[in-house]
């Protein structure tokens, strides 16, 4: 019975619903996935994981060769064991027309049987990989380019090796696959604490650390991203069913004079809502399930999932999503139904034209422990151990601050409304000042979609410029002058070009992972410590290598300072021993002559910028999905204003035409009312956002210990408030016109 | 049934302090009577009728209905009382516009969980001469049709006392004479307590007794005049105004 006035309501929970299962489906699918060259073993025993935090997503410690093979006969001898292997991972990239192939690092140990598009498995000097058959390829190692065959042509990622030359490669084994049919509780007992069984799907904890940590930096976007829309979407539903609950009052008031008591009209309201939203839902669940395809590979592109990431449909998943449109359609109602049932009769008859008061008493203090929550995430913020937390606590405060702004804004609705058509006279600007100001809410509430989106477009752009520019800060000032030779679509350099120049590697102190640095001013045997590790270390240190073997090695004195240093420095052959795969991050000074293949020369701040490329096209393709959020809030301010425009309005523009006004004048009336919308938004939300912005600049400043200065993108905020003006006054603009053409205006 | 009304105030918030629409009321509607009530415009006449209806609460003094004191009552107890037992016309039509003739008919009843046989519905309407627009829905119906609607709903849950405000204000006079017959035949017939507000002398020599309301408070009552007896004494009283 309350259609027509809940179109806004269905429009606000249909999207709400989208978002939210596209947001569901899109974390939901981001699962572990079983490398392919594994899948086809039924079970797989892992390397007992390293101990550090979960977000350092360390590989696990390799078994020393011995423990390896000890392993490999105790599981070959557990009944319905067919075969055990050892995996092998290292760095090989292939190189296509004098290019490195940037997403592919890794190669692996060619297992017999493995299935082949062409040609046959690899013998010494031959490699199979997705290349024609005989071809010839150079593949790039930790020691440097080589030439291989191409023996056999294979669709799985990566490059793979005959056993004998993998073993020398990647000598560390950190998962062994299992084949045959036997039971996990007789692998557990054949593995005790040597390692994990894994069997079904937990085998994706096998894939690759890189993997999982782009994983995990694609659930930080996808949950800040559906924060966002979350919250926005929450905070219109609520807008429009106040506004279509407010609109129905008269028939409300109507129903209970004609006997319908509070609870009977509450219950026809829920009922209502449950039922739209149940309807809104299917259609959003729909469109989420949808969108979240296109996405998924935006997703991948941008490096924000690994390959091989594909959207699933879980039932259950699709489920929450469509229980959530009654829920939020029924909460959104809730508080509107109650008030409007709180009235007597003959109150909700009388339709109010002029609003009593623009700020209720719990709507100051809603909006007064708005503010206090956002000045304590911020103060939070400034004091967070973390780079990451704050990240968290500033969107929490930003989010905090947005609500404070549009729970205040009538109470410097009226100010504004004088202050901004000030310069202006004439009857138009007369009518439009009146009509904002009789209805400070209804004001109030069109311009509060406005608010949020360039709130967030000031907030989101905002942070994204400050935080690179403290980074570059940061990093121009570590590097020294002079020419740098850099990797050049390799994750580093290889002895080829890199000579001597200290390699990176990992090592484990006590089963927990540390980056190192293999360098030649180490004598072999002993190791450099940093002063802020030489306490923890004492005199000697027991390292275990990526071969999986531990040696003792002696302290012998601090570690230099310089920008590519870490806690521990050894002898690099040691490193270049132990770990065929670590590779030189940088040489400085560069070498004379050509850089030679995967490298190139670069000044110190092109190598900062190269260093920031990575950052900012992640950080790019962050903000548009945020902006393509806010915009989708945007559509949303569309539809209320639509809504508020279509019947509240109607009459007013009738009397109006009726005492004289040109159609001219009502229309000129009618866009200066939601222009004065959309810059009293853009004003207010222009503030929230600059005070969240400044705020995480100055949390920002305290953690690098500079000064950050606060940077704006103009540009963009710019064009999302022309956007939000463009569409508010279209929308209220067209049905307008349509009302002054029709003929029912005049009659 | 008889409506008490003892010292009934009701004062509005305006822009520039309270503005009072009755200011200490006392009347007395008796089973069985039919009652008009007159004055100016805005002399509360509309607000008289609200009050003894319950449908608003005043801002002191007691409404009593058939012996209960509506001040004790809770908005759901208020609202089954009105329910069962009054019935109430509306200046302005106020139909539900989703729902037909018929089905607005039935809604009271509906509402406190009866049903209504088709053909007691459809009865209720002929009453009013509109059994052949049970289907129609209010934007369909003329504005005296709508009216007519309005009064059946109001007299189909057979309620005690009738309260209507202007209901023949917008009929043209055959309809509003058949409107009117009506309720003189709900008082006559069934003896039920009828209270109208009304602008039109015609319309308020029907009744037992003119009440005459100024600035919110009663100032003459009437009885047995004709048409042309309220009309002067109107006039009389507009001059004094």
């Amino acid at each position: 019975m309350l259609n027509r006035d809940r179109i806004g309501t269905f429009v606000a929970v249909l999207l709400g619903t989208a978002l939210i299962t596209t947001f569901l489906v899109l974390l939901t699918s981001a699962q572990p996935r079983v490398p392919e060259r594994l899948a086809g073993f039924p079970a797989l025993v892992q390397a007992p994981a390293a101990d550090n935090r979960p977000d350092e997503f360390a590989e696990p410690v390799p078994w020393s060769p011995e423990t390896a093979q000890a392993l490999l006969d105790r599981l070959s001898g557990v009944p319905g064991v067919t075969g055990v292997v050892a995996d092998r991972s290292f760095y090989a990239q292939p190189v296509l027309d004098g290019r490195p192939v940037e997403d592919s690092t890794a190669g692996h140990a060619w297992r017999a049987g493995s299935p082949l598009v062409d040609g046959t498995g690899p013998a010494a000097g031959e490699v199979v990989a997705d290349q024609p058959v005989g071809a010839t390829i150079t593949v790039l190692t930790g020691s440097g380019p080589e030439t291989r065959r191409v023996s056999g042509r294979s669709e799985w990622p990566g490059i793979y090796l005959p056993e004998s030359e993998a073993a020398r490669l990647g000598p560390g084994v950190r998962v062994l696959g299992v084949a045959g049919t036997p039971d996990p509780e007789a692998l557990r007992a054949a593995v005790g604490d040597s390692g994990v069984v894994l069997t079904g799907a937990e085998r994706g904890r096998a894939e690759p650390q890189d993997d999982a940590r782009v994983r995990w930096i694609g659930m930080q976007v996808l949950t800040a991203t559906a924060a966002i829309a979350a919250f926005a979407c929450l905070f219109l539903i609520a807008s429009t069913s106040a506004y279509a609950v407010d609109q129905s009052r008269r028939e409300i008031g109507l129903l209970r004079a004609v006997g319908a008591t509070p609870r009977q009209v509450r219950s026809m309201l829920y009922r209502s809502a449950l039922l739209l939203g149940a309807r809104a839902a299917v259609v959003g669940v729909a469109l989420g399930a949808l969108a979240a395809l296109p996405l998924a590979s935006v997703l991948v592109d941008g490096g924000f999932e690994p390959h091989g990431y594909h959207v699933r449909w879980q039932w259950w998943v699709l489920a929450v999503a469509f229980a959530a449109g009654p829920l939020v359609a029924l909460a959104g109602a809730v508080t509107a139904a109650r008030r409007v049932t709180r009235i007597g009769p003959m109150e909700a008859l009388r339709t109010a034209e002029l609003e009593p008061r623009a700020m209720s008493r719990a709507r100051w203090a809603m909006g007064l422990v708005a503010v206090g929550g956002a000045v304590t995430a911020g103060v939070a913020a400034a004091g967070a151990e973390d780079v990451r937390d704050l990240g968290t606590l500033a969107l929490l405060g930003a989010m905090a601050l947005i609500v404070a702004a549009v729970l205040l804004a009538p109470a410097v609705v009226p100010a504004l409304i004088r202050v901004l058509l000030a310069p202006l006279s004439g009857i138009t600007a007369t009518l439009a000042r009146e009509s904002a100001g009789a209805a400070v809410r209804r004001t109030a509430s069109t311009a509060a979609p406005i608010l949020f989106t360039v709130a967030f477009a000031v907030f989101v752009t905002g942070t994204v410029r400050t935080s690179a520019a403290a980074f570059d800060a940061e990093r121009v000032a570590a590097v020294p002058t002079g020419q740098v030779l850099v990797p050049d679509g390799t994750p580093g350099l290889h002895d080829g070009v890199a000579g001597r120049a200290p390699l990176d590697s990992t090592v484990y102190l006590d089963g927990s992972a540390t980056v190192v640095i293999g360098s030649d001013e180490v004598t072999p045997g002993t190791a450099l410590v940093s002063s802020a590790a030489a306490e923890r270390l004492g005199e000697a240190v027991s390292v275990t290598f990526a071969d999986g073997s531990t040696e003792r090695l002696r302290v012998a004195g601090p570690a230099p300072d310089g920008p590519f240093m870490s806690d521990l420095v050894l002898s690099r052959d040691a490193v270049r021993q132990h770990d065929p795969s670590a590779l030189a991050p940088a040489v400085y000074p560069a070498p004379d002559g050509p850089a030679g293949v995967g490298a190139r020369k670069a000044s110190p701040a092109d190598m900062a910028r190269r260093l920031d490329a990575e950052d900012d096209r992640l950080v790019a393709t962050f903000t548009i999905l945020l902006l393509a959020v806010s915009a989708g809030a945007g559509a949303l301010a569309v539809a209320n204003t639509l809504l508020m425009a279509s019947r509240g309005r109607r009459r007013d523009l009738r009397v109006l035409r009726h005492s004289g006004a040109t159609g001219w004048q009502v229309i000129r009336s009618v866009a200066l009312e939601s222009g004065l919308a959309v810059a009293i938004g853009s004003l207010l939300g222009g503030t929230a956002g600059l005070i969240a912005v400044a705020g995480s600049a100055r949390s920002l400043g305290e953690q690098v210990g500079t000064h950050v200065p606060v940077l704006i993108s103009w540009p963009v905020i710019a064009g999302t408030v022309l956007v939000c003006l463009l569409l508010a006054v279209g929308a209220a603009v067209l049905p307008a016109l349509r009302l002054i053409r029709s003929p029912a205006a005049t009659r | 049934m008889t409506v008490d009304l003892h010292e009934v105030s009701k004062r509005y918030a305006g822009g520039a302090g309270e503005v009072a629409a009755l200011d200490g009321v006392s009347a007395r509607f008796a089973e069985a009577t039919f009652t008009a009530v007159m004055g100016p415009s805005g002399s509360g006449k509309s607000t008289l009728l609200h009050c003894a209806a319950g449908l608003e609460p005043p801002t002191s003094g007691t409404v009593t209905i058939a012996g209960t004191e509506l001040s004790g009552l809770g908005e759901t107890a208020l609202t089954r009382l009105r329910r069962d037992r009054v019935g109430f016309v509306f200046q302005d039509f106020n139909l539900v516009s989703s729902l037909t003739a018929a089905q607005n008919v039935e809604l009271p009843l509906r509402l406190a969980g009866r049903r209504a046989a088709r053909s007691d519905v459809l009865a209720a309407l002929s009453e009013v001469d509109l059994a052949d627009r049970a289907g129609h829905r209010p934007r369909e119906l003329s504005g005296g049709q709508q009216q007519r609607v309005a009064i059946a709903r109001a007299l189909f849950s057979r309620p005690d006392v009738l309260f209507a405000d202007e209901p023949t204000g917008a009929l043209d006079n055959r309809t509003s004479h058949q409107v009117l017959t009506l309720l003189r035949g709900l008082v006559d017939r069934h003896g039920r307590t009828v209270v109208m507000v009304t602008h039109d002398p015609v319309a308020a020599a029907v009744a037992d007794r003119v009440v005459l309301l100024v600035d919110g408070r009663i100032t003459d009552e009437l009885t047995g005049v004709d048409a042309a007896g309220v009309a002067d004494r109107m006039t009389a009283l507009e001059r004094t105004c």
